[in-house]
């Protein structure tokens, strides 16, 4: 369990948006909370599973792919905004993610 | 009555150049591809050549493929898509007006290439990088297409029998059009020892490019080569009503196991003999129509030898009256890509009355004794012609295209 600091929450942003605009070949300043990753950008469900790791690596994580999985099958990711928003919570509960659903 | 098939779109990457026009001047002028290898470091190896496409290549494929996608292929994959893809631009193709559920891909791929000269792979895209479906995948996924897709390995005869398999499925009504080709390179460290080890590659490594002498006397095995062909094959009738030029005619094909060995081709040819006999009913043609042969020639001691006691096994005194050339003299040995890729010099051969020579033909072997075709390209009107392939284990096709008569 991780405090939310500003701080993080501008760096998981910066790192999830250079992320898209170096993988898809697109102009960082196009990219908003708005832009739907596989419409828009052309990307694919596999850059989720990278950026996991990415920040499982950043941020020492204990969480489980299933977990995440079981969670965003409710909580579904199209646009950059909502992948922030889901990135945060996993770093935030870890695998303590499964109880938000309880 | 039969459904015709036809070829409406073709397109070569090899070491004589990135796409079909280039490839047929250079085949014409009797260029030859093979170089010191510049992929890898080669010195430990008895072979030190190869014909390797140009290092432009990757450049130019970014214009194709994007990044993301492209981290996700093999170069050689690469060259599979960008060779696909502009084929299906020559040939004015808009799946949109096309029923995408009756349109198939198949090819012919034995490596992807996802070996050590292969680098800065992410973890997740290994295996993608390996799949050797991933080539017909990813041209489905280009536009779309939910018909069959698949890829086909019979080693060196891969590409050729996705272009028979491509025919049948036109011919038995299951599909309007079909990408068929093949992509391949065996370029790399790991595999040019395997094939030193069976004395399959030629070690003559000085001048490279006089290495690859199809039915020469000093032939001493073949150069590997590396590259891309796409043939697209369509119904005559979806052809006709998308107003698309049709390139040739597939008269028919013959695949051909030999269960005999899993290196050397049969003894004396008759495996050879019996696919291209098969091949010539199949077309419902004789001997008599075939105005040009494009040989395996891989520049081995068997496989010239056999090749061209099959064929005069099959074509009799009219053996010494058909031109027979290797164009792997050029282009090297393209493996998987060979069968396409000379699916499609057959066909231009056909269009242009030309046929490509074979060249290094300095040394000729007196058992040898057919018209190769020696150097030089020669005027020749053609109204039909053969491709062989032949691969290591036995698997044999022979292709037969003819001059589109409507």
């Amino acid at each position: 369990m991780a405090v939310i600091t500003n701080d993080i929450i501008k760096e998981v942003k910066e790192v999830i948006c250079d992320f898209f605009a170096e993988e898809c070949e697109v102009d960082r300043s196009t990219i908003t909370d708005n832009t739907r990753i596989i419409k828009d950008l052309g990307g694919d469900s596999l850059m989720f599973l990278e950026l996991i790791e990415i920040f499982k690596k950043k941020y020492n994580l204990d969480v489980e792919l299933k977990t995440i999985g079981k969670y965003t099958v409710k909580h579904p990711v199209e646009t950059i905004g909502q992948l922030i928003e889901t990135q945060m919570k996993i770093i935030e509960f870890e695998n303590k993610l499964i109880d938000l659903e309880k | 009555m039969t459904r015709k098939v036809v070829v409406t779109g073709m397109n070569i990457i090899s070491s004589l150049g990135l796409d079909l026009q280039t490839n047929w001047e250079h085949l014409v002028q009797g260029k030859s591809g093979v170089g010191y290898i510049r992929g890898f470091d080669a010195s430990n190896l008895q072979t030190k050549i190869a014909a390797e496409v140009p290092d432009s290549f990757e450049e130019y494929a970014k214009s194709f493929i994007r990044k993301r996608q492209a981290g996700q292929m093999t170069r050689v994959t690469r060259m599979c898509v960008v060779c696909a893809m502009e084929a299906v631009k020559a040939a004015h193709i808009d799946f949109g007006q096309l029923d995408r559920s009756r349109c198939a891909v198949i090819i012919g791929v034995v490596n992807t290439g996802n070996s050590s000269v292969e680098k800065g792979t992410k973890p997740q895209n290994t295996i993608f990088k390996s799949m050797t479906n991933s080539m017909p995948a990813w041209i489905a996924l280009e536009y779309g297409l939910t018909g069959p897709s698949f890829a086909v390995n019979t080693a060196c005869a891969s590409s050729a029998y996705s272009l028979g398999l491509g025919f049948d499925l036109i011919r038995s009504g299951q599909a309007d059009l079909v990408i068929t080709g093949g992509a391949d390179s065996i370029i790399n460290p790991e595999e040019m020892a395997g094939f030193n080890a069976l004395y399959a590659l030629s070690v003559r490594n000085d001048p490279p490019e006089k290495a690859s002498c199809p039915f020469s006397k000093n032939r001493d095995g073949f150069v590997v080569g590396e590259g891309a062909g796409i043939v697209i094959l369509e119904s005559e009738d979806s052809a006709r009503a998308r107003g698309a030029e049709i390139l040739a005619e597939v008269a028919g094909y013959a695949l051909t196991g030999e269960a005999y060995n899993i290196m050397a081709p049969m003894t004396d040819g008759a495996g050879m003999a019996i696919t291209m006999e098969k091949a010539l009913k199949n077309a419902g043609l004789t001997t008599d129509d075939i105005d040009y042969i494009n040989a395996h020639g891989t520049s081995t001691e068997l496989n010239d030898r056999f090749e061209t006691m099959a064929i005069k096994t099959v074509f009799g005194p009219r053996a010494h009256h058909i031109p027979v050339s290797s164009t792997k003299s050029m282009t090297g040995h393209t493996i998987g890509a060979a069968g396409a890729i000379e699916s499609a010099i057959t066909v231009m051969s056909i269009r242009e009355s030309i046929v490509p020579p074979t060249v290094n033909y300095d040394d000729p072997d007196p058992e040898l004794d057919l018209d190769y075709v020696p150097n030089q390209a020669r005027k020749h009107t053609i109204r039909a012609a053969m491709s062989n392939s032949f691969g290591f284990g036995g698997h044999n096709a022979s292709l037969v295209f003819r001059k589109f008569q409507p």
